[in-house]
């Protein structure tokens, strides 16, 4: 029943770098760690992962954008420029010809796809396209280039991205100007925009994924140790983990299998305490219970004063002679070296047996025969049941004494299997013992703490008889469990309370008598 | 009246169990090690020795070896503790059975009066039981093997009876506990298994692979035919 106490204290230290990893008790006892808000451990990782795969692809491609563009750019207008400067000493050396029809001129210049020439003449402008005029070209750079200063400037017009290139000629009192379309650079710069897009993406998508696995691969450790804290709060103390050759692991698992031996010596040595007091505690017994033997040999030479005297001390000495057993089983339990000793036997001869042990010896020596039925259910004769026979006697004499003490006494005991016989569902692979009660039953709330140490409920307001040891339903408990049984607390036809004690045919894992 | 032997360190204990086993009709000689038991002993023999386990000096365990390399008088061993290898090696060391403390005393005086009591497995049976090359005689407490004599103790002899006097059919651990010992359907069955072991160190041509005395898994033990 300890170690139910244990998962709640467990849970929490784990992985916390407050947690003292020292040894020496009582350090940290009772205090609880928060490990993490929310988001779990794992989650917080991918999510790192992703956002920083997100940022700097967002930032590279943002970088390869603007680069490239730049590039494409420059490129562009120093070809636009070259071309423009090629075009307008062409047309300066057609203006110095006499009759030269300048329409006809611009029409024969030999442009870039895309760009169209402007021309200023004699105060006039002629232009390529009826769409493209002096207005096309920006006011700064056509008042400088008419001023005589070569210019070159990119803009914007019309939603589009342009190139303005213009080339005073003065031998000819002229001014040529050529405007380039841009749009098909955008094309390209937006498929390239796309195409960043995509790999920023997919950078992303492969940065959760990488997080995602690393967590999980840099976590997987924690797992092994979870498991081991599973198991140690379910009773198995020699459990510890592995570090491998992870130097970062190997002192978080130094540290849980430090904390795993210290609660392993520290539940060792409760119980060790617990079974020297017994065996310390028998050398007297004994003197006292040999020594009240002898007066009870010689009741009938005492008075009636010293006679009640004397059942008094007879009656306590063996009441503390069964909670010095019940201790040192229950040590026995809590030190986890109680060993089950099986016998096969017949599960109805078993159990007649333990009823009749439970009886009381009358004056002729013998076993006065119980008061109350066992009934055998269909299916159950013939059964073979793998069982530790003492162990089972005082499963029966703990729950007899239980019901006499606190209910009124056995009603009846039943015999099952189970599954039920004729239903079909196979062969049997348990025994059920039902002992019901005369009392009025156990509160369902109350049901499994009964089979607490040194429980005392408010047990149908009846007063105990002052024979039990408060040990008596826990090593009931323990005894079964310790065959891989159970037993659990239902409401019987009756009216009073049912105790249902199963018991698998044969205990699996345990240690089998020769 | 039967002459009883304690061995026990404790005092009071001593003098309790004196007071409680001449109550019930015994004569009691009581020492405190297990040197003074193997001495007295051997000066003045008992019909039966009580030996509590843990002695100063020699243990109970030594001194009962000691007590048996001259005698097959019946041995209660007193332990405090029934659970661990003690009661085992106890019976190893050729105990006849054990107590636990703290012992009531009327089942002290059971468990003694059931040791000494007289062999008579079947008045009705044969006189000389035999099997193999081993030949036991249950009213003379005799046993001998290829015609030489084998020393057993009383409670090794009553079993050897039951397994020899029910040839072929098998015995379970609660039938001899209660035919030889005594014990009610809840005694411990290592009490047999122990005497079975020590019985077939004494029969058998190879006692690890027994040919008379055969382990029936799961049931008891039986005598083949």
């Amino acid at each position: 029943m300890a170690a139910s106490e244990a998962p709640a204290r467990t849970s929490a230290s784990v992985g916390d770098p407050a947690v003292p990893t020292g040894p020496g008790p009582g350090r940290g006892s009772g205090g609880t760690t928060r490990i993490s808000a929310r988001l779990g451990l794992r989650a917080r990782v991918t999510a790192a992962f992703g956002v920083g795969a997100f940022a700097l692809s967002a930032m590279m491609a943002g970088i390869t954008y603007f680069a490239a563009r730049q590039s494409f750019l420059s490129e562009r207008q120093t070809a636009v420029q070259r071309q423009a400067f090629v075009n307008a000493s062409l047309v300066q050396n057609s203006l110095r010809s006499p009759g030269i029809a300048v329409n006809q001129l611009l029409e024969s210049v030999d442009t870039l796809p895309g760009s169209r020439s402007v021309l200023h003449y004699q105060g006039q402008w002629y232009a390529t396209s009826v769409s493209v005029g002096q207005s096309a070209i920006p006011a700064p750079e056509r008042n400088l280039v008419l001023a005589g200063t070569p210019a070159s400037q990119l803009f914007s017009a019309g939603g589009s991205s342009q190139v303005v290139v213009g080339v005073p000629l003065p031998a000819v009192h002229a001014a040529y100007f050529e405007v380039f379309s841009l749009d098909e650079l955008a094309n390209t710069l937006r498929t390239l925009e796309y195409a960043l897009a995509a790999a920023a993406l997919v950078t992303t998508v492969a940065g959760i994924a990488v997080g995602r696995w690393a967590s999980g691969r840099a976590l997987r450790p924690l797992g092994g140790i979870t498991e081991a804290a599973v198991a140690i709060a379910g009773g198995d103390l020699d459990t510890r983990v592995e570090a491998g050759d992870d130097t970062d692991l190997q002192e978080l698992a130094e540290a849980f299998n430090r904390m795993a031996a210290n609660l392993q010596a520290r539940i060792e040595r409760e119980a060790r305490f617990t079974s020297d007091v017994s065996h310390e505690l028998r050398s007297p017994l004994t003197t006292l219970s040999a020594s009240v033997g002898v007066l009870e040999a010689h009741r009938s030479e005492l008075d009636p004063r010293a006679q009640r005297a004397l059942a008094l001390l007879d009656g306590d000495l063996h009441r503390f002679k069964r909670m010095v057993d019940d201790l040192l089983e229950i040590s026995r339990f809590d030190a986890g070296s109680a060993e089950l000793s099986l016998d096969v036997v017949d599960p109805v001869e078993l159990v007649r047996r333990a009823v009749l042990a439970t009886a009381p010896i009358g004056e002729d020596g013998r076993r006065v025969p119980s008061a109350f039925p066992v009934e055998v259910g269909p299916g159950v004769p013939g059964l073979r049941l793998e069982v530790d026979k003492r162990r089972f006697e005082r499963v029966m004499a703990n729950l007899v004494d239980n019901a006499a003490a606190y209910a009124g006494g056995v009603t009846r005991v039943v015999i099952d299997r189970e599954p039920p016989a004729g239903e079909g569902d196979g062969p049997a692979t348990a025994v059920r013992v039902a002992v019901e009660d005369g009392g009025s039953g156990v509160p369902v709330a109350e049901r499994v703490r009964v089979f607490d140490r040194f429980y005392r409920g408010d047990r149908s307001g009846q007063p105990a008889t002052g024979d039990g040891t408060g040990l008596g339903l826990s090593l009931v408990a323990e005894h079964v469990r310790l065959h891989g049984g159970s037993v659990r607390i239902e409401d019987a036809p009756s009216g009073g309370a049912r105790f249902v004690v199963e018991l698998p045919l044969s205990p699996t894992g345990r240690r089998a008598a020769p | 009246m039967s002459r009883i032997l304690v061995v026990e360190d404790d005092e009071r204990i001593r003098q309790s169990m004196r007071l409680a086993l001449e109550d019930e009709g015994y004569a009691v000689d009581d020492v405190a090690s297990g040197e003074e038991a193997v001495a007295r002993f051997a000066r003045e023999p008992a019909e039966l020795v009580l030996i509590d386990l843990m002695l100063p000096g020699i243990d109970g365990f030594e001194t009962c070896r000691s007590l048996r390399r001259h005698s097959t008088v019946p041995v209660i061993m007193v332990t405090a503790r029934s659970d661990t290898h003690d009661v085992v090696a106890g019976l190893e060391a050729g105990a006849d059975d054990y107590v636990t403390k703290p012992f009531v005393a009327k089942e002290l005086a059971a468990r003694i009066r059931a040791l000494l009591r007289r062999s008579r497995p079947d008045a009705d049976g044969p006189s000389v039981l035999t099997f193999g090359d081993v030949e036991l005689e249950p009213d003379a407490g005799v046993v001998r093997r290829s015609g030489a004599e084998v020393h057993c103790t009383r409670t090794e002899f009553r079993l050897l009876c039951e397994l020899a006097g029910n040839p072929g059919k098998v015995l379970s651990r609660e039938q001899l506990l209660e035919r030889v010992w005594g014990y009610d359907y809840f005694g411990d069955g290592r009490l047999v298994d122990v005497h079975v072991r020590r019985l077939r160190t004494k029969v058998e041509p190879d006692p690890a692979n027994p040919q008379f005395i055969l382990t029936v898994r799961g049931m008891g033990y039986k005598l083949a035919v």
